[in-house]
């Protein structure tokens, strides 16, 4: 009988849909998605082929990709020469060197040197101030609504062609770093830098051995092995998955509170209720989760490099 | 009343769940730290160096859970 009910119900159900989206509705779900998720991948920003079975066109996140990794590359590659051209024995770093140099010293000091211990900083210290600038760079740059305001101008009085690549640009989230796959494949950089450390630390079939505590009774050996390799892979998922997670779930928190502004606006049917709930109620708000939205990004960041040190200390330290 | 409803009621009320106990477990661990730093301030650095690690951990099982909410309620 819920069968039949459910039969019932479905094609009232898809009728209901089909008018809600040919009628031009706000639909809040759609419209938070498409600010969040990847651009289209029928639809690619720039069209390449498809190598060995993995389509190599650019999407939106790809896009942001490419764009944060210009900008990092530029500014502090800039910023080291500018400090280095000066006259050798004095090295005095001015102005944004300053912020550079904290930072670098930060990352060195309080992360990278307790976990790894004095013999291996210099060796781990440039991955994982590139896995903080880059994390960093890609979630800031996240925040930062420019695609928006080209949007709106698009809208307003630009009107670009609805085809050309600078349309199809405006389509999806500019957060690279809250699509799983960007995470991913930071994460599984984590994943080998965890097997090279040890492999260098102790030799490649000590650091297999070290994984396992040594002196247990034999069968628990049984038990222990498959813990200690699901736990090798469960630690990069839980990066991946952290790091994703966080970056989607405050833009779609904030997405989802500026859409109160259409919804009341569409449920009492003049703009002005729209406008009233908006000035009291979501752009305070807005206000408020942005600024939680800055403490998040720059603590994911932090998290996600201390916890690939700690697992590269885990693997260099495995006999304490 | 169909599977769908059973499922986002079971999604529901298991994210409720893991955010009672993420809640207290860093409420745990932000009342320890306090506790010791008023114990003996000279030692906040490296309390609230010991206290970070935990506390990203326990926050990542957290939103661990909610992806897993919004897998149930997404792919049905």
């Amino acid at each position: 009988m819920l069968q039949h009910e459910a039969a019932q119900h479905a094609p009232e159900a898809a009728q209901h849909a089909a008018e809600a989206a040919a009628s031009g509705k706000f639909n809040a779900g759609e419209t938070i998605i498409g600010h969040v998720a990847n651009s289209s991948a029928e639809h690619p920003l720039i069209h390449l082929p498809t190598w060995m079975g993995i389509d190599f066109s650019v999407t939106k996140h790809v896009l942001m990709l490419w764009i944060v990794a210009t900008i990092l590359f530029v500014a502090v590659t800039w910023m080291v020469r500018r400090y280095i051209k000066q006259s050798p024995d004095r090295l005095v770093p001015r102005g944004s060197m300053n912020a550079l140099e904290a930072m670098v010293e930060f990352i060195r000091d309080a992360i990278v040197l307790p976990n790894v211990g004095k013999k291996w900083v210099r060796v781990w210290t440039p991955l994982l101030l590139t896995l903080f600038l880059f994390i960093l760079g890609a979630n800031v740059i996240g925040l930062i609504p420019a695609f928006d305001v080209i949007a709106l101008m698009n809208h307003s009085f630009l009107h670009l062609p609805a085809e050309s690549f600078f349309s199809r640009v405006l389509h999806g989230g500019t957060t690279a770093t809250g699509n799983f796959n960007v995470t991913a494949a930071l994460a599984t950089i984590t994943f080998f830098a965890i097997i090279i450390a040890g492999v260098r630390a102790h030799g490649f079939i000590q650091h297999w051995v070290n994984m396992v505590p040594k002196g247990m009774p034999w069968p628990i050996y049984f038990l222990l092995i498959p813990i200690e390799i699901m736990g090798m892979f469960v630690r990069p998922f839980a990066l991946t998955m952290r790091l994703a997670a966080n970056m989607t779930g405050g833009h779609i928190a904030l997405l989802a509170i500026l859409s109160f502004v259409f919804i009341f606006a569409e449920l009492f049917g003049r703009a002005a209720a729209g406008i009233g709930v908006g000035l009291v109620l979501s752009v305070p708000l807005a206000v408020g989760i942005s600024a939680l939205e800055i403490i998040v990004v720059l603590v994911q960041a932090y998290v996600f490099t201390l916890l690939t040190a700690v697992f590269i200390g885990m693997a260099i330290h495995a006999h304490h | 009343m169909d599977g769908n409803a059973i499922a986002f009621m079971g999604a529901g009320l298991g994210l409720g769940l893991v955010v009672i106990g993420a809640g207290l477990g860093i409420g745990k661990l932000a009342a320890g730290a306090a506790e010791a730093i008023g114990r003996q301030p000279s030692a906040a650095n490296q309390i609230t160096g010991a206290v970070n690690l935990p506390l990203f951990l326990l926050e990542g099982v957290a939103i661990l859970a909610e992806v897993f909410a919004l897998l149930i309620v997404l792919l049905k």
